[in-house]
């Protein structure tokens, strides 16, 4: 058999692989699916180079093969074509960097709206932190995380005292209201990531990182950590669910706050001294 | 190798005569010792190397979050009862700078293969070099003595000890490394292997005193790195 | 000791050779070349076993050595990749693959295939081989610098395999060393296996220092008389570029390696900010984790192009020889080269765009990364059309190059995808990735170094390789690893993360875990198709069909000595003289369909050559 058929074939079965494939994106289910946009068009562009100049590889093999007394072509260089050919590849190029441009260009600029999450991570864990009544998160640090102050509020930061504490992995989310994620890590890299959310950010100890997406369908995902943080990396799952409005704030009226966890311990350090003294 | 002679070509100044080399056969820079031309880009890979260490340092400072502490006190030295900032420095600076200019002479003695000359004058860099050395490891032991270290000091944040050390460090031994070089090329000068043309221990080249400059290229360069420590730890 | 040096031949008696005259002011007929400017190199033979096979100072066989060593770790690398499959197709089906010992193998793999496998096989190997020979050297200018630097290398390789067998084993932070991870507790082989890892790459950079100032200083201050930098084989530009990129960019990761060495060791925070651990904060603070990650990939990208470079420049003679025709483009192909090399520098940040570095950074540099597509398709573009018009002979030796040319143009598109800032947030940290870069600079330059051992293999040791189980090689390697990383970009659009010890169960991955046993599958057929070209080599050495000189008719000076395989000093009595480019194939009106570089015009002056 020649061998241009097998290379044929291969580039037959990339494209049919790619039409028929079973393993795709999964739904999306936030506002960022202009990057699926631009993963289709460069599937197109991109797609349409590698069939190109593989069949065209092909068809040199088939056509050009070595026989005895032929003489191959004597032209060391053609200026007018590789001109051509750079300036064709160039505009290919500012199509695919455009979109991809204008897309980052939301990315990083956070609407005003968006509601602060606080997500803080941990070897192997989540937990999350939302801002109270008004509408704003108070300080951390992380030498201050302890059993009775499990985000490292800073204890003189009004803003901190009515924060609403999520201590568990699974984050509820209101429906088409934009987030802005606030990462940070107590210990090594981490990163929160929601496939059918797209966008990603890594979690990086010492500074506060960030991102932002506005769920558009309602469900549970899962929450995946993507930035290797140690043996216990794939495990380190959680979840988030969004909701429509009503259903969401009554989930948000069941969550503690800050100051009610500092008024129970109170209460308990009294009850402690009592028991003392009794 | 010995020293390239070049019969019946003319080499053109400026830009041209670049142009001419670059598009020549067998050299690009015409009438270079191997050595030499091997030198001058180690020295290029080097920069990169300190450029690097620079960099972390002004990141690294940039972004601590306690206080750096101020040079002026922190390198302070007791002159006759009274602080006086930056003496010792500034001696360390002049004592190798100075070192860099015997170099320079001595480079330019071996060339008209004056023998005795270039050999004084590699050994005085040599001991320019080590007074310099000295000078350091007595700052080191005064910093120490006063609780620095590279994990904590007393004057403020943690990273400037971290970085003080380690840079220093790093170009202590390239000078150290350099003074072991100049004492030897100095007893190589005295004994005439570049007068003879002897072979090195390690090389299949004659000696020749392109060395004493390939050498002296290194030490110029560790100069210089010197006038950037200087600047970026105690003038910044 | 003087009577094993060559005597230093006068220059003078060089340039009477001259034809036409030497001197300036006679005018110069077709045949001139300028006389010559070096003196005949001293070199120091070898009489002894050991300073001849072993502590040898000839760059031949230390090219061979680097080979060697490279090749053991190489199989090292591969062994690991197959316990990695085994787990990841079959999860718990070999017991003692626990997950830290997953994320050993993975470190390990990556850090022996990337640096101590594909960089020192292509710079090590080919350079010290080739480079003086195409240049027409007699060895490199500093051959006992050479020889120390494989030296290095070898301890290095040492230090890297003994973290093998230290208490905690080597370090499973993954590649990358990403800080604060690799030096914390818990972490797998965050002890001595993390400290063995810095020296060993210290020492490799040292090693790679003293070889790579031979490469550079030999091709820029030792050419043969003749040999521009205009008529220098794509191969010794691709490995030329390679190395300067390599001289800057492998200090940024000594300062690494020296910094989170110190971390380790002595308590410094350079990268350590304050961190709680199993409750307790520990005595680190104020340090930047995200510094490292800018110093390793200001090496790690121009290391990717370190490895391609000379790929590139390869693939560009082996296509260029066995479709008898001049490469397409030559002066186009010396300038992507270089172009690439240079803008490798600007671009290193695409690995972090949700590193949470500062997102403004993004636009510059998808930016910049999106430049470097245009050189790299004008390459491919010149390849093709090399074939264009060809004739061209289908041996084992093509059938890598086209296999390269499928597997780069596919891992090269991928890129574009990656480079794109927004589209690779979704798919940085996924599966996509890894088949990304498995594709580009896994397959593709395998592709290349196994072409390259089935064309210099005649040269390196005077017979052909078989043919037959060639073919067999190629096709198994190239369709078993096709089929593993053409699907796998598939894996990584569905969202399944890289560096999982296991992941099924995710309620939408579960359609992942045929294609995963697949993948595993073809992983274990890849990787034994391999032990059909050492049984190729070892059957070859004993039986094989003598090559004779220049078996390919090929132009360039390495088939040009006059005894092969060539001996130390590589030229016999004289040096040759080059008088054109080594891509004269095919010429109208010559004789044969090659000109060697060191025919004069006055022997072709009937042909319609070109390009000289």
């Amino acid at each position: 058999m020649h061998p241009g058929i097998i290379f044929f074939l291969v580039i037959l079965g990339s494209i049919l692989f790619h039409i028929f494939t079973p393993w795709y994106w999964t739904d999306v289910a936030s506002n960022w699916g202009g990057m699926d946009d631009t993963i289709t068009l460069t599937f197109w562009i991109g797609g349409g180079v590698f069939v190109a100049v593989c069949l065209f590889m092909v068809y040199c093999v088939f056509k050009f093969s070595y026989k005895e007394n032929r003489k191959a072509e004597y032209k060391p260089e053609d200026k007018k074509l590789e001109k051509i050919l750079t300036w064709a590849t160039t505009l290919g190029v500012v199509a695919l960097l455009a979109p991809g441009l204008v897309i980052w260009n939301n990315y990083v600029n956070v609407p005003k709206n968006a509601l602060e999450v606080d997500v803080m991570a941990w070897q192997w864990g989540w937990q999350y932190r939302l801002p109270g009544k008004d509408g704003k998160l108070g300080t951390t640090q992380v030498v201050n995380v302890n059993d009775d102050n499990p985000f490292g509020i800073n204890l003189d930061d009004p803003y901190g005292k009515d924060d609403v504490m999520i201590q568990s992995d699974v984050l509820n989310l209101e429906n088409n209201v934009p987030v802005k994620i606030l990462l940070r890590s107590v210990d090594v890299l981490h990163n929160w990531y929601v496939p059918q959310f797209r966008a990603k950010m890594d979690a990086v100890p010492g500074i506060v990182t960030f991102y932002w997406f506005e769920p558009n369908k309602t469900g549970e995902f899962e929450v995946l950590c993507v930035e290797y943080c140690g043996v216990g990396h794939y495990a380190m799952r959680g979840g988030v669910i969004v909701q429509e409005t009503q259903e969401y704030n009554k989930w948000l009226d069941q969550q503690e706050v800050f100051s009610d966890l500092i008024a129970k311990q109170e209460k308990m350090e009294v009850e402690k001294t009592k028991l003392v003294k009794k | 190798m010995s020293e390239p002679k070049i019969e019946g070509i003319e080499l053109k100044p400026g830009f041209k005569g670049m142009a001419e080399d670059t598009g020549s056969d067998q050299t690009m820079f015409k009438g270079v010792h191997w050595g030499k031309a091997m030198m001058w880009i180690f020295l290029l890979s080097d920069t990169f190397i300190f450029s690097c260490f620079l960099i972390a340092y002004m990141k690294g400072r940039g972004s601590t979050p306690v206080e750096w502490p101020n040079p002026s006190e922190v390198f302070a030295l007791d002159a006759f009862g009274v602080p006086v900032p930056l003496l010792l420095i500034a001696i360390m600076t002049f004592v190798l700078i100075t070192s860099s200019g015997t170099m320079a002479l001595a480079v330019k003695y071996g060339y008209e293969k004056n023998r005795k000359m270039c050999g004084w004058l590699v050994l005085a860099t040599a001991i320019g070099g080590l007074t310099f050395v000295g000078m350091q490891a007595f700052e080191w032991s005064k910093l120490i003595h006063e609780g620095v270290r590279p994990w904590e000091n007393p004057f403020g944040a943690a990273q400037f000890g971290s970085f003080f050390f380690m840079i220093t460090g790093f170009h202590g031994t390239h000078v150290s490394i350099g003074v072991i070089f100049l004492f030897i090329y100095a007893y190589k000068v005295f004994a005439g292997h570049y007068d003879q043309q002897k072979r090195g221990w390690f090389t299949s080249m004659k000696g020749d005193y392109v060395e004493i400059e390939i050498l002296g290229l290194y030490w110029h360069f560790v100069d210089l790195v010197w006038v950037f420590i200087f600047a970026f730890f105690y003038l910044w | 000791m003087s009577e094993d040096y060559n005597d230093n031949k006068t220059i003078h008696a060089q340039s009477s050779e001259t034809m036409g005259g030497g001197s300036a002011g006679v005018t110069p007929d077709m045949d001139y070349v300028r006389p010559a400017e070096i003196a005949d190199q001293d070199l120091y033979h070898g009489h002894s076993f050991i300073t001849k096979w072993i502590f040898c100072q000839d760059a031949k066989v230390i090219g061979v050595q680097y080979f060697l060593l490279a090749t053991f770790t190489g199989v090292v690398g591969l062994i690991l990749s197959w316990l990695m499959r085994l787990q990841l197709g079959f999860p718990g089906a070999a017991g003692f693959v626990t997950a830290e010992h997953y994320y050993q193998f993975v470190t390990m793999h990556g850090m022996i295939m990337v640096v101590y496998f594909l960089t020192a096989l292509f710079l090590g190997g080919f350079g010290n081989y080739l480079i003086p020979l195409m240049v027409g050297a007699r060895d490199m200018v500093f051959p006992y610098l050479n020889m120390v630097s494989f030296w290095s290398f070898f301890v290095a390789v040492a230090v890297l395999m003994a973290s093998f067998f230290v208490p905690g084993g080597p370090t499973g932070a993954g590649w990358t060393l990403y800080p604060p991870q690799t030096i914390l507790e818990g972490t797998p082989g965050s002890g001595a296996g993390i400290l063995l890892m810095c020296l060993s790459l210290i020492l490799f950079v040292a090693g790679f220092t003293m070889g790579g100032l031979n490469y550079l200083i030999t091709v820029l201050q030792a050419r043969t008389r003749g040999m521009t930098l205009m008529r220098m084989p794509l191969t010794v530009w691709g490995i030329f570029t390679a190395t300067v990129l390599a001289m800057l960019a492998f200090p940024a990761l000594l300062v690494g390696a020296l910094m989170m060495s110190l971390d380790k060791v002595l308590g410094t925070s350079f990268f350590m900010p304050t961190i709680l651990k199993a409750g307790e904060v520990l005595e680190y603070g104020g340090g930047s984790p995200i510094l490292f990650q800018h110093l390793f990939w200001f090496f790690g990208h121009p290391e990717v192009y370190i490895v391609a470079l000379p790929a590139f420049g390869i693939i560009s003679d082996l296509i260029s020889v066995h479709a008898r025709k001049n490469i397409f483009g030559y002066r186009m192909m010396v300038w992507a080269i270089v172009g690439i090399g240079a803008l490798s520098f600007f671009v290193w940040a695409h690995h972090m765009y949700v590193s949470g570095m500062n997102p403004w950074f993004g636009f510059f540099f998808a930016t910049t990364t999106l430049i470097i597509a245009v050189p790299t398709a004008m390459k491919v573009y010149n390849w093709i059309l090399t074939l264009w018009r060809g004739n061209i002979r289908m041996n084992t030796v093509m059938l890598w190059c086209l296999g390269f040319i499928v597997t780069f143009v596919n891992g090269g598109i991928t890129g574009i995808f990656l480079g794109n800032v927004s589209v690779d947030v979704p798919l940085s940290d996924t599966y996509f990735v890894v088949a990304h870069f498995h594709m580009v600079m896994g397959i593709a330059p395998l592709m290349v170094i196994m072409g390259a051992i089935y064309h210099w293999f005649p040269l390196v040791a005077g017979r052909f390789l078989s043919e037959k189980l060639g073919k067999w090689h190629f096709w198994l390697t190239f369709l078993g690893a096709y089929s593993i990383y053409f699907p796998m970009h598939y894996l990584g659009f569905i969202g399944v993360p890289r560096r999982y010890y296991e992941m099924y169960d995710s309620p939408y991955v579960t359609s992942a875990v045929g294609m995963n046993e697949f993948i595993s599958l073809a992983a274990f057929l890849v990787g034994a198709a391999q032990f059909i070209l050492i049984y190729n080599i070892i059957k070859t050495l004993k039986t094989g069909k003598p090559a004779g000189k220049n078996p390919w008719k090929a132009n360039s000076l390495e088939w040009l000595t006059p005894t092969v395989p060539p001996e130390h000093g590589n030229w016999g009595d004289r040096l040759p003289v080059v008088h054109r480019w080594p891509y004269d194939f095919s010429v109208p009106g010559a004789k044969d369909d090659y000109i060697t570089q060191t025919t004069p015009p006055s022997e072709v002056s009937n042909t319609g050559v070109e390009k000289t």
